[in-house]
C-alpha cells in the first residue's frame, strides 16, 4: 500500500529498507532513525567508529554498572573514543588503579576483536620509586604481554606528549599514561581536551592514571568520566588464600550527569570479565587474627557491608 | 723529559724528536715547551680525519699523526688526483695546520712515502727505516750494506727472510705495492650513498633540511630498484671551515616513505643536545643508508583502507627518536626462575618476534604481582621460627596485618652461577614467596630471604612486588 505516513511501508512501493524511503509525517522512534542515519552513512562512505566492527562502547560485563551507565547513549557502557580518568583512592592503590586501567582496555580489545597494541606510557622516576610493570603479572591478569608497547618518560610534558601522539595514530587499540603527584606538569584542560578530541576521532581508548592525587579535589581536565579505584578484599579461596583481584570503584564525574555509582568487582582472569563480588561474610580463620571491619571508615564511597 | 715533537723552526735549529729537553734547552735557551697530551692528539687527529671525509667515506687513522685516504674512484671530483690532495693540503694549511702527502697505489706505500717526504713512484728512495722494523734489524740492514729499499727489492726474497724474518719480506712487499692490506676505515660505508656539493655554501638549517629530504628521495629510489628500505641513515653536513655535523635516525622497520623520513628528521634535530650551526655554511652534505633490509614494492591500498603495521612502525620510530631507543620497550621472557631476571625489556625498534609466555592453569588467582620493586624493599616481620608464614609486617612505616596468605613458593638460588656453587653453603640464599593479603584489602608478595638456620641465622624478610 502506498501510505506515506506509515512508518512500515516506503514510498512508491519500494521496502523500507531503502535509504531513500520518504521519512514519514509523524515523528519516527528514535531506534528507527537511528538505524536509517546508519545505512545513510554506510551508503555515502562516511567512517564511523561501527564500520569495521568494531563497538563503540566497552562494557564491565557486570549488568547493574554497565546499564546504569547507558545515559543518553542508548549503548551499554563507556564508549572507547574517549578520555577517561581513573584516580586512586590512596597511594597505596596504585596498583590496583594501574590493574584497571589496563583490564578496561583488555575489555575494550575483547569486546572489539581488536589485535592492536596497547601503548603503557609511565614516568622513569615513578616507576623506580613505586615499582614497575612486570610482565608475568601481565600474564597473569589475562593480558598478553607482547601487546604492550611501554614508554620510559623522562617527565610528565614528554609523557604527554608521547600520548597525544599515540591517540593521533591508529595503531594502538589504547593509550594509558600514568602520572604522579598532586600537580603533574602539564597536565590542564588544554591538554586533556586535546587527548580527548584526538581520541573522538581516532577511535581509540585513552585512559588517564592519577595516583598521589586528591581525589576529593582532583584536578579539573576534559575527561568523559572520572572514576576512584582502590584495592578490596578478595573472595578466599580454599586454605584461606586470597583470592583473585577485586576492586572498590567509585564513579565521581561523568558528562551525563551520573554520579555516586559504585560497586566491588572481581575480575575473572578466564573469561575475561568482571563480576560483581558478593558480600564477603563472615571472619577469616586465621585463630589470632581478629574479625575484619566490616566497613572501613576512612574510605570514600565504600558500600556499607 | 723528551721531545715529542718540533716545529720548523725548531727543526731548522737542530732539534728533533727524541732529543732530551735538557739538551734542547742548553742549545736554544729562550725555547717554549708545552706538555704532550696524546689523547688530545688522538681527538684533534680523528676530527681532521672527519673533515677528510668529504672526499672519499674510507678514511683511516694511523696513528699518531698521519691519515690514509682511500681515493679510488672519488678523484673525478676534482678533476685527478693531485688536484685533489693539493685541495687537502691547501684546506688544512688554512686551518692551520701543514702536512705532507703522497700517492700510491697501497696504503703502506702511501703512508712511507709521505712520512719521508717523497712522491708519487719514488719508492725505490726510501731509506731502510721506512720498514718500520725495530732498532737492531735496521743497524744490521745498514751494516750488510742496504741503505735503501731499492737495494732490498733486488735481492731475492728468500735469502731475506732466512736472515732478517719473513716480517721484513711482507712489509718490503706492502712498501713496494705488491701486496696490499685492507684499511680499517672510521666509518662503516653506507649501501647508498648521495650527497650534494654547493659552491655556494648553504647557510640556513631550513636549506639543509630540505636538501636532506631530497637526498633521502634520491636514495629511496635506488632502494625500490633493489627491494630494499632503509633501516639506519647517517647523514653529514660538512662546513666549509672543516666542522662536521653528523645525524643519525633509525626506524623500526625498513621504509622508503618520505613523510616519515622528515617527521623523524624533525625529531631527531628537535632532540639534539647542540643546536645546529652552519657557520659559514655548508658546502657539501651527504646521506648514506647505514642498513637496509628487505621491502617489497607498496601495494597499493583498496578502498583507502589503513596500513596499520606501518602506522604502528612509524609511531614507535618517532618516538623512539624523540626519547632514545631504550625508552621504548616491549617485553620478553628471559631463561630465568629468578622472578626480577625472568623478563627482558628490549627496545621496541628491534624487537623480536613474540615468544609465547608461560601458560596458565585456569582458575587460579594472579600468582605472580603486576607490579615489581628492583630492589626489593625491607620489611620487618613478626613470623614463626623456622618458617612459619608472616603474621604482621612494617613496611614504609606503616604496620600491616596479615588476613591471608598462600605459600611458601620456594625459588633457590641459581647456585650453578657462583664459583663452588655446589658445595652446601656456598649457593646463595634460597627465598620462600608468600603471597598475603592485608586486612585493607591489598595484596604483596613477600619472600624470606635465606632459610632460618640453615642458609642465615636470622633471614631478612622483603617486599617484591605488589598484586591488583
Amino acid at each position: 500500500m502506498n501510505n506515506i505516513d506509515s512508518d512500515s511501508d516506503g514510498a512508491f512501493g519500494l521496502p523500507p529498507d531503502t535509504p531513500y524511503a520518504v521519512p514519514p509525517a509523524t515523528p519516527a522512534k528514535p531506534s528507527v532513525l537511528r538505524a536509517r542515519l546508519a545505512r545513510i552513512l554506510a551508503t555515502s562512505g562516511v567512517r564511523t567508529a561501527e564500520d569495521d566492527g568494531t563497538p563503540s562502547h566497552f562494557s564491565f560485563g557486570v549488568d547493574r554498572i554497565d546499564t546504569a551507565l547507558r545515559g543518553n547513549a542508548g549503548v551499554d557502557g563507556l564508549p572507547r573514543a574517549a578520555l577517561h580518568e581513573l584516580h586512586a583512592a590512596s597511594k597505596d592503590d596504585r596498583t590496583s588503579t594501574a590493574a584497571m586501567a589496563l583490564l578496561m582496555a583488555q575489555r575494550c580489545q575483547i569486546l572489539g576483536q581488536d589485535g592492536r597494541p596497547i601503548l603503557w606510557i609511565s614516568e622513569s622516576g615513578e616507576a623506580r620509586r613505586q615499582g614497575r610493570l612486570y610482565p608475568p603479572g601481565l600474564a597473569e591478569l589475562g593480558i598478553d604481554p607482547d601487546s604492550i608497547i611501554h614508554v620510559d618518560a623522562p617527565d610528565s610534558i614528554a609523557a604527554l606528549r608521547a600520548a597525544a601522539d599515540g591517540v593521533r595514530s591508529s595503531a594502538m587499540a589504547a593509550v594509558i599514561i600514568e602520572l604522579a603527584g598532586k600537580k603533574p606538569k602539564g597536565l590542564d584542560m588544554t591538554a586533556t581536551r586535546r587527548l580527548s578530541l584526538s581520541a573522538q576521532k581516532s577511535g581509540v581508548l585513552s585512559l588517564v592514571l592519577r595516583s598521589g592525587s586528591d581525589p576529593e579535589n582532583p584536578l579539573p581536565t576534559a575527561a568523559f568520566s572520572r572514576w576512584s579505584v582502590a584495592a578490596a578484599p578478595s573472595l578466599a579461596l580454599e586454605a584461606n588464600a586470597p583470592g583473585h583481584s577485586a576492586f572498590d570503584i567509585t564513579l565521581l564525574r561523568h558528562r551525563s550527569g551520573l554520579y555516586g555509582l559504585s560497586a566491588r568487582l572481581e575480575w575473572n582472569r578466564d573469561q575475561q570479565i568482571f563480576r560483581e563480588q558478593p558480600e564477603n561474610k563472615g571472619a577469616p580463620d586465621t585463630g589470632a587474627v581478629p574479625a575484619l571491619a566490616a566497613v572501613r571508615a576512612d574510605h570514600p564511597g565504600t558500600r556499607a557491608a | 723529559m723528551v721531545i715529542m715533537a718540533a716545529d720548523r723552526q725548531a727543526v731548522s735549529l737542530g732539534l728533533g724528536p727524541g732529543m732530551k729537553l735538557a739538551d734542547a734547552r742548553a742549545r736554544v735557551p729562550d725555547l717554549l715547551a708545552f706538555d704532550h697530551q696524546p689523547l688530545a692528539d688522538a681527538d684533534l687527529l680523528s676530527r681532521l680525519a672527519e673533515a677528510c671525509e668529504r672526499y672519499t667515506p674510507m678514511v683511516a687513522i694511523e696513528p699518531p699523526y698521519a691519515l690514509i685516504l682511500d681515493i679510488t674512484g672519488a678523484a673525478h671530483l676534482h678533476g685527478n688526483e693531485e688536484r685533489l690532495a693539493q685541495d687537502a693540503e691547501d684546506r688544512l694549511d688554512a686551518a692551520g695546520y701543514s702536512s705532507q702527502w703522497a700517492l700510491a697505489g697501497t696504503a703502506d706505500a702511501a703512508l712511507a712515502l709521505a712520512r719521508h717526504g717523497l712522491k708519487e713512484g719514488a719508492e725505490a728512495q726510501l731509506p731502510v727505516a721506512a720498514l718500520a722494523m725495530d732498532e737492531k734489524t735496521h743497524q744490521s740492514l745498514e751494516r750488510a750494506g742496504l741503505y735503501k729499499i731499492g737495494d732490498l727489492a733486488e735481492r731475492p726474497r728468500a735469502n731475506l727472510a732466512a736472515r732478517f724474518g719473513m716480517e721484513l719480506t711482507v712489509r718490503l712487499d706492502r712498501i713496494l705495492g705488491l701486496e696490499d692490506r685492507p684499511i680499517d676505515p672510521l666509518r662503516r660505508i653506507g649501501n647508498v650513498v648521495t650527497e650534494r656539493r654547493f659552491a655556494e655554501p648553504l647557510t640556513h638549517i631550513d636549506a639543509a633540511l630540505a636538501c636532506l629530504s631530497e637526498l633521502f628521495a634520491e636514495a629511496s629510489e635506488r632502494l625500490n630498484e633493489r627491494g630494499q628500505g632503509a633501516r639506519m641513515i647517517r647523514m653529514m653536513l660538512f662546513r666549509c671551515d672543516g666542522d662536521v655535523a653528523r645525524l643519525g635516525l633509525e626506524t623500526g622497520a625498513p621504509t622508503r616513505d618520505a613523510a616519515l623520513f622528515k617527521r623523524l628528521l624533525r625529531e631527531r634535530i628537535e632532540a639534539l643536545n647542540d643546536e645546529l650551526n652552519p657557520g659559514f655554511g655548508y658546502d657539501l652534505i651527504r646521506l648514506s643508508i647505514v642498513a637496509s633490509d628487505v621491502l617489497a614494492p607498496q601495494q597499493l591500498r583498496l578502498e583507502g583502507g589503513e596500513d596499520r603495521q606501518g602506522d604502528e612502525v612509524a609511531l614507535v620510530s618517532q618516538l623512539s627518536t624523540r626519547l632514545g631507543r631504550d625508552r621504548v620497550q616491549k617485553f620478553a621472557p628471559a631463561d630465568s626462575h629468578i622472578p626480577e631476571q625472568g623478563l627482558l625489556a628490549l627496545p621496541a625498534l628491534n624487537a623480536p618476534p613474540p615468544v609465547p609466555w608461560q601458560r596458565l592453569s585456569p582458575d587460579n588467582p594472579p600468582m605472580r604481582p603486576l607490579h615489581m620493586f628492583d630492589p626489593p624493599q625491607r620489611v620487618q616481620v613478626i613470623a614463626e621460627v623456622p618458617d612459619g608464614p608472616p603474621y604482621r609486617f612494617t613496611w614504609r612505616r606503616k604496620s600491616h596485618q596479615v588476613i591471608r596468605y598462600e605459600g611458601p613458593e620456594r625459588i633457590a638460588s641459581e647456585w650453578w652461577q657462583r664459583k663452588d656453587g655446589q658445595q652446601p653453603g656456598k649457593g646463595g640464599l634460597t627465598r620462600d614467596y608468600y603471597r598475603v593479603e592485608d586486612a585493607r584489602g591489598r595484596r604483596y608478595w613477600l619472600f624470606r630471604h635465606g632459610l632460618y638456620g640453615e642458609e642465615k641465622a636470622n633471614p631478612d624478610w622483603y617486599v617484591h612486588g605488589l598484586f591488583a
